[in-house]
């Protein structure tokens, strides 16, 4: 158990280090792969705790490097070895996040996956400046069979991301409230505020337990929805308390909490949480 | 980098000693039956006066059985369980659906409290009759003039040589028609707010002690007044004017071991609930909001198992807080839904109230009683984030 806190405190010195918000520095990814062997993480006997800790920590600093799919696609592919993957798995290409950099892509038709090594990706704008986007022309590709573990590993990979950017996102608010002074007395001091930070606090914990708890279970067609749903929901409402308690400079484009803000909703919109929950609750036979 | 190779492999409650849970199924269900047998599913919120003293002869075989004070140290009289069988026992009574416990105030809150600050004298002469299912405890707390503001309380107590001599009114005294003894937070000096506080012990059967039943909205009688008019209080726990210090304490034993038990009732409540639903066909309209609360119930099963878990990762210092916040909330929630549910006849009352009904209005008080809402988003903001308290917080 220390050994996995000092594992991610390990990779969160790194990547606090190398990588702060908005750093598009190629060699990030390099030194991830090479120095750290996260992805190599994928071969271990319980890879998803560990995975998982290093994707809470990614999402902390909304990480620009193509961790979260190539890890994926690591999982589910047996012979990726060190190239980097993307991944459309609703099988749509006209924006696949990291795709430009990938030299695999793991994609759907209808619920069967395939992977795909001769693609073409051509770069679009995206509203979220911390994924970037492409669209992309694939070729056939091998059959890998049912997408549905693909499916809930990424689901379980964007919920860690989220629960990471969610707790970050709120400790930077915390501090804010605490730095800004108005009426002679910090923010942080006005009940008003302080409870709705302690509601979020409830929202952020409780989307970390249902991560943990995907992690670990061994009953991941029910419990990696619901831990997306779960983050997901929480980091949207992070991202848009966020905005407000920050005030003015909160709708600026200087300051990062925007950048969280359009990740957060990109992944709410991609990945409706309502569906989740029914999915999950369906599959739990309920 | 070195990768870990331990860390939290399972996420499972049954972490525990399988032959410890095993114990626990077989003895109960081998003496949850005969006299005991009218028990199963009875008490609990709303519903404390039900079978009161069977439910007391109840706590007395569950001390003959050994099954009082796992937990406390094997030096305090307990059986130094750890606190995965600790859970294991609370799940098992729970599925067993045992009544809920007439003691549990005496063995998770006073025992606790004694065997962190009270002295050797008290500690034998209190522990084993709580052990033993003899004495039943209340907790002497609110004021009508302190509630939230549990600093503000105006009991007194003066010292005479017979002992302390206690004057005063609390309020919302779960179970004090029975109980042996109140624990009592009381004034013993000048000195103002926290620093004036003690923690007292009463015998309850003594002539400067009144009871009072409140009718709540519930319509039965759950919470009390007590009187205190010169009643002599036998001990005090600590120090003199170390009580605020000893009733924080207290709540801090709140280490979350009986949650996923409470949760196998919350199960068992929202089973009702969409099994009720599937029935009248309210399903179908009401499908989101029954599905929310089941991804609800299936968090706060995540959240207990993430906090009961050795995963210092994990600790956040507020757990309990957030804990309350969330199942009291969804627990509320899920009264409403039971209503939305049953539809225009859950309007109507037939002999007493239904227990959706009494589901639906209880859970009012789940937001209020072991500090209430706001309190609980006021110490998440403060020991959590170190925000500071405004003028009147």
């Amino acid at each position: 158990m220390s050994e996995l806190i000092e594992f991610r405190s390990a990779v969160r010195g790194f990547l606090e280090k190398q990588a702060p918000v908005r750093t598009d520095d190629p060699q990030v990814w390099t030194r991830m792969v090479r120095e750290l062997g996260l992805v190599s993480l994928a071969q271990e006997e319980q890879p998803l705790p560990l995975i998982c800790a290093v994707l809470e920590e990614t999402g902390r600093l909304l990480l620009q490097a193509p961790y979260l799919p190539t890890v994926v696609a690591a999982l589910i592919v047996p012979d990726l070895g060190d190239r980097t993957a993307a991944l459309a798995l609703d099988g749509s290409l006209d924006q696949v996040a990291h795709a430009a950099d990938a030299a695999v892509l793991l994609v759907t038709r209808g619920d069967e996956l395939y992977v795909v090594d001769d693609l073409s990706a051509t770069p679009v704008e995206a509203l979220d400046l911390t994924r970037p986007r492409a669209a992309v022309t694939a070729g056939p590709g091998r059959s890998l069979g049912s997408a549905n573990r693909a499916r809930d590993l990424e689901r379980l990979a964007l919920a860690a991301e989220s629960v990471g950017a969610a707790q970050r996102l709120l400790e930077l608010t915390v501090e804010h409230l605490l730095a800004r002074e108005q009426f002679g007395r910090p923010l942080g001091s006005f009940q008003a505020l302080r409870h709705r930070v302690a509601d979020l606090t409830v929202l952020v914990e409780a989307a970390t337990s249902s991560v943990w708890y995907a992690a670990r279970s061994d009953d991941l067609p029910v419990a990696a929805p619901l831990a997306l749903a779960t983050a997901s929901d929480a980091f949207v409402q992070v991202a848009g308390e966020a905005i407000q308690m920050h005030g003015g400079i909160g709708f600026t484009w200087e300051h990062d909490v925007h950048l969280y803000f359009k990740r957060a909703w990109t992944t709410a919109l991609l990945h409706d949480s309502r569906a989740l929950r029914r999915l999950s609750f369906e599959r739990s036979g309920r | 980098m070195s990768t870990p190779h331990e860390g939290l492999r399972s996420a499972h409650a049954s972490a525990g000693t399988p032959s410890f849970r095993d114990e626990v199924r077989t003895w109960l269900a081998e003496h949850l039956v005969g006299k005991f047998a009218p028990l199963i599913g009875t008490g609990g919120p709303g519903r404390e006066h039900e079978h009161v003293e069977l439910r007391t002869a109840w706590e007395q075989e569950l001390g003959r059985g050994g099954w009082i004070g796992l937990g406390w140290p094997v030096a305090d009289g307990g059986r130094g369980v750890s606190i995965e069988d600790q859970v294991s026992f609370h799940e098992e009574y729970a599925k067993a659906a045992g009544p809920a416990r007439i003691g549990h105030i005496g063995e998770q809150l006073v025992a606790p409290t004694l065997i962190a600050f009270g002295s050797q004298e008290q500690k034998s002469r209190f522990l084993p009759r709580i052990k033993a299912g003899t004495d039943l405890w209340c907790q002497g707390y609110s004021e009508p003039d302190a509630g939230s503001d549990l600093a503000a309380v105006r009991t007194k107590a003066v010292l005479h040589d017979d002992g302390w001599h206690v004057t005063g009114q609390k309020v919302w005294t779960s179970l004090a028609h029975f109980a042996d003894w109140c624990f009592v937070i009381a004034r013993t000096g000048d000195a103002p707010r926290h620093r004036g506080l003690s923690f007292l012990l009463v015998p309850m059967d003594q002539p400067g002690i009144e009871v009072r039943p409140i009718a709540s909205l519930t319509g039965t009688s759950e919470f009390n007044e007590v009187f205190f008019d010169d009643a002599l209080a036998t001990s005090l726990v600590g120090e003199e004017g170390d009580g605020w210090r000893v009733a924080m304490g207290l709540l801090a034993f709140e280490r979350g071991v009986s949650t996923l038990g409470q949760q196998v009732g919350f199960n068992r409540e929202y089973d009702e609930v969409l099994a009720l639903a599937r029935s009248n066909g309210s399903f179908d309209a009401l499908s989101n909001e029954l599905i929310d609360a089941w991804a609800g119930l299936q968090v706060l099963r995540h959240q207990a198992l993430r906090t009961l878990s050795s995963d210092a990762s994990a600790s956040s210092g507020v757990e309990a807080n957030v804990n309350k916040l969330l199942w009291s909330s969804w627990h509320q929630q899920l009264g409403e839904l039971a209503m939305k549910v049953a539809g225009p006849s859950a309007l109507l009352v037939q002999d007493g109230l239904s227990p959706l009904q009494n589901l639906f209005l209880f859970t009012r008080s789940d937001t209020i009683y072991g500090g209430s809402s706001e309190i609980q988003r006021n110490v998440i903001a403060e020991r959590h984030w170190k925000l500071p308290r405004d003028s009147f917080s």
